[in-house]
């Protein structure tokens, strides 16, 4: 896993997640700062995307609907997130990871006990990307 | 009187109001028939009117033609009676045709709102599959059941909506008081209305409701009464229209799949490699559990129950995928049976793109929402018993190792969230929803209790979340899902007596389980639609076990938050008693903070429950906070669907 600034902090909470180690420690919530730092190690391919597409379906359509716009307002505020600029969390791959691990805000659940392997985390932020306007995607990486 | 009675009476506070209770609350005592409350020197006791006992016992009279002959509201009555209308929740209004069903010796019951108790009807229908009915006296009476009406609507309940309609001869006069039209209102949510004005007819709109309320996909019916036709008098048959036997002006024919088509339906369940069959509430209704579970155990396909009631497959079953979430994207055969309210690919969690077989009693809701490889008009339990009957013996060892797997690893997330939610109530001395659903359920299966007993229901927001992951149907009837399409906050407690009533009369599937208690989850938000109605479990002596997550918040707080001037209108006082207002209607309370003390007022009210026929309300205190993932991880997130905690479809 590559790191944009090494630092002991950093190496613990990467190593301990791509470890996939169960511990209360592993568990810890990621702090704002740190999140930031994250890089996300699965490229954005469409592969990854289509495999996020999958836990997307699963676990989010509830809230934030099947297109991602959370226009479903029994929903306690979802965010839509097809527009990043209305974000509350962050937009960096590191804050949505966070995000969708640990939770958000005040509705937004933490899915780390239900998407269990870190990969799939990191295919749905690819996913989530994929949702954004075009200008602001990142760049596919075709492998 | 001690000094919290030394107050104003003339002043209508809160306070005012809550501390006579707590004064009679605190020398409480529970007896036998009657007397809920000792009294203190200065407050008279709580009890039971001893006409209620008195007028329950009494013969049936139904009407006569002769003599005075029969009034209209008779004539209908009579044809309730024949039809086995299984029973009336009502609020006094429309008492002509009320009086006229409850003399023919329908069970009848009285409460405290039209909306509660058009919630009580649809409750004991879903527990048992048959037609109930309810009322309420017009204008007002009326629109507080629209609620009700529609989540019955939703959730396809034969449910017989009665209401008086004034006079045909004051329409367009806004005579007197409660004018109104009342079948444009129900326009949506019913299968059939009819404003009755042809007091000889009254017989045929009769039949027309049952009709529809026996026939097809059910749905509630509305039939309003002018005085004109519930007051018109018959001293001879033959004045009355279409007055036959339900023999002859109704069939119970229901439409048989062809061959062909069942054949071509076993051939691609047959050449599928994991199979799966959605029972939805079409299998209840046509009682169609047995051959459902023996055509899954020949050939070994997954079930997954859908609908307003659960347990028509059991979710104890090696080949049941209601605990199996992770395993329905394996599927790659879809099959619908009964499936009344179709969700779209998406909805559920299947592959989008999966093959799909749909079998349903009417051809015109073929193919809306999901494309179907094969449609198939028929009657559930028909098709059922063919496929039981026809399909080869077959064993699916990978299917079934990846049900179990699945299973296996949504119990641990489940045991995972009781696990951090069992830290959290111990950091905050309050109880985390995980807990309290965790807690119900060790109570009612892990325990001394026959799992198969108990009928619960849940509701709430938050509450419904977790305690839907949890509470589980063993057998058909056995879990009302309160909130299902609709998503009606707050009709639970009230359904759950009228499911408790069916429960104590042992209708239908509830018979083995003649008398037991019911339990009913929900929250400080919903309880506020039916608390009134513990007074109605009290007088008919329906043993019910509420059990009631008080956040002191509309679940949906976190919508205000980051929202100026908006927090306010999404939180209630904190700590507030529903334990106390309980003790107030005539049933017992406990509050509690702790799982320990949950546990403990578990077992008292369910001895309460089965030796004293008492019904309590459990206030269990938490906090707002805990739906925050953030800071109480998990938070709340919704189930997967189909399967255990679904509400939607």
């Amino acid at each position: 896993m590559a790191l944009e600034k090494p630092c002991i902090v950093l190496l613990l909470i990467i190593g301990r997640v791509a470890a996939g180690v169960q511990s209360d420690q592993q568990d810890a919530p990621l702090s704002a700062a740190d999140a930031r730092k994250l890089k996300n190690p699965v490229p954005y391919t469409k592969k990854s995307i289509a495999q996020g597409r999958g836990n997307f379906a699963r676990y989010c359509t509830g809230c934030h609907g099947q297109d991602g716009k959370a226009t479903v307002d029994v929903v306690a505020d979802a965010t839509d997130l097809t527009d990043p600029s209305v974000w509350r969390n962050g937009t960096t791959d590191g804050e949505i990871f966070r995000s969708i691990r640990d939770g958000a805000g005040a509705s937004m659940p933490a899915f780390k006990s239900q998407i269990r392997q870190e990969e799939d985390l990191w295919h749905l932020v690819n996913y989530i990307h994929s949702l954004w306007p075009e200008s602001k995607r990142p760049p596919l990486q075709e492998k | 009187m001690n000094d919290k009675t030394k107050f104003d009476k003339n002043i209508p506070s809160r306070r005012n109001f809550l501390a006579p209770i707590g004064a009679g609350a605190a020398a409480a005592a529970m007896v036998k028939h009657g007397k809920l409350f000792a009294a203190t020197a200065s407050i008279p006791s709580i009890r039971i009117p001893k006409e209620v006992a008195g007028t329950l016992g009494e013969e049936p009279k139904a009407g006569s033609f002769d003599g005075k002959g029969m009034s209209g509201a008779e004539v209908f009555a009579k044809l309730c009676k024949e039809e086995d209308l299984a029973a009336l929740f009502c609020c006094p209004g429309n008492y002509t045709v009320i009086n006229a069903i409850a003399a023919a010796g329908v069970p009848s019951y009285g409460g405290r709102t039209e909306g509660a108790m058009c919630a009580a009807a649809d409750g004991f229908s879903r527990v048992t599959g048959e037609v109930t009915a309810c009322s309420g006296t017009e204008g007002p009476g009326f629109t507080h059941m629209i609620m009700n009406i529609a989540s019955a609507h939703a959730a396809r309940t034969p449910l017989l909506v009665l209401a008086s309609n004034m006079q045909i001869a004051g329409d367009d006069r806004e005579a007197f008081i409660q004018t109104g039209y009342q079948q444009p209102i129900t326009t949506g949510m019913k299968k059939y209305g009819k404003r009755l004005t042809a007091p000889n007819r009254v017989w045929e709109y009769g039949a027309y409701a049952f009709r529809n309320l026996k026939s097809g996909v059910p749905g509630p019916v509305h039939l309003d009464f002018p005085g004109e036709v519930a007051r018109a008098r018959f001293t001879d048959s033959s004045k009355l229209t279409d007055f036959y036997d339900k023999s002859k002006y109704r069939s119970d024919s229901r439409p048989h799949p062809s061959r062909k088509e069942v054949e071509k339906a076993m051939d691609l369940i047959n050449r599928a490699e994991r199979p799966i069959f959605v029972a939805g509430q079409g299998v209840f209704q046509r009682k169609a559990w047995d051959a459902l579970k023996e055509a899954a155990e020949k050939h070994e396909f997954a079930v997954v129950t859908s609908g307003p009631i659960r347990g028509h497959f059991p979710d104890d079953h090696r080949l049941s995928a209601s605990l199996s979430p992770d395993a329905l994207m394996s599927a790659d055969l879809v099959v619908f049976v009964g499936q009344y309210c179709m969700p779209s690919p998406g909805e559920y969690r299947f592959n989008p793109d999966v093959k799909v077989i749909r079998v349903h009693p009417v051809a015109e809701d073929l193919g809306r929402n999901w494309p179907l490889e094969l449609g198939i008009v028929g009657d559930e339990k028909v098709f059922l018993e063919m496929v039981a009957t026809d399909l080869p013996r077959k064993k699916r060892d990978a299917w079934v190792n990846e049900l179990a797997a699945a299973r296996q690893a949504s119990e641990k997330t489940n045991l995972d969230h009781y696990e951090l939610g069992l830290k959290h109530s111990r950091a905050t001395n309050h109880i985390h929803p995980a807990v309290m659903a965790k807690e119900v359920h060790d109570f009612l299966y892990r325990g001394d209790i026959d799992p198969r007993q108990t009928v619960t229901g849940s509701g709430g927001w938050t509450s419904g979340l977790f305690a839907g992951r949890w509470l589980r149907a063993f057998r058909a009837g056995q879990g009302v899902v309160c909130a299902y399409q609709y998503g009606a906050i707050g009709p639970d407690l009230a359904m759950m007596i009228g499911a408790g009533a069916a429960v104590q009369r042992g209708v239908g599937p509830q018979a083995p389980y003649k008398g037991a208690p019911v339990f009913v989850v929900s929250s400080d938000a919903g309880i506020a639609y039916s608390l009134f109605e513990l007074d109605t479990a009290a007088k008919y002596k329906i043993p019910v076990v509420a059990v009631i997550y008080n956040n002191n918040s509309w679940g949906m707080w976190p919508s205000a938050v980051g929202s100026a001037r908006s927090m306010h209108m999404y939180l209630f006082q904190e700590n507030l008693r529903y334990d106390k207002m309980a003790e107030g209607l005539g049933a017992r309370g406990e509050y509690v903070q702790t799982p320990e003390e949950l546990r403990e007022a578990l077992k008292r009210s369910y001895q309460a429950a089965t030796k004293e026929s008492a019904s309590t309300l459990i206030n269990v205190q938490a906090l707002k906070e805990f739906t925050s993932g953030k800071d109480y991880p998990p938070g709340i997130a919704l189930p997967p669907e189909p399967g255990v905690g679904a509400f939607a479809h």
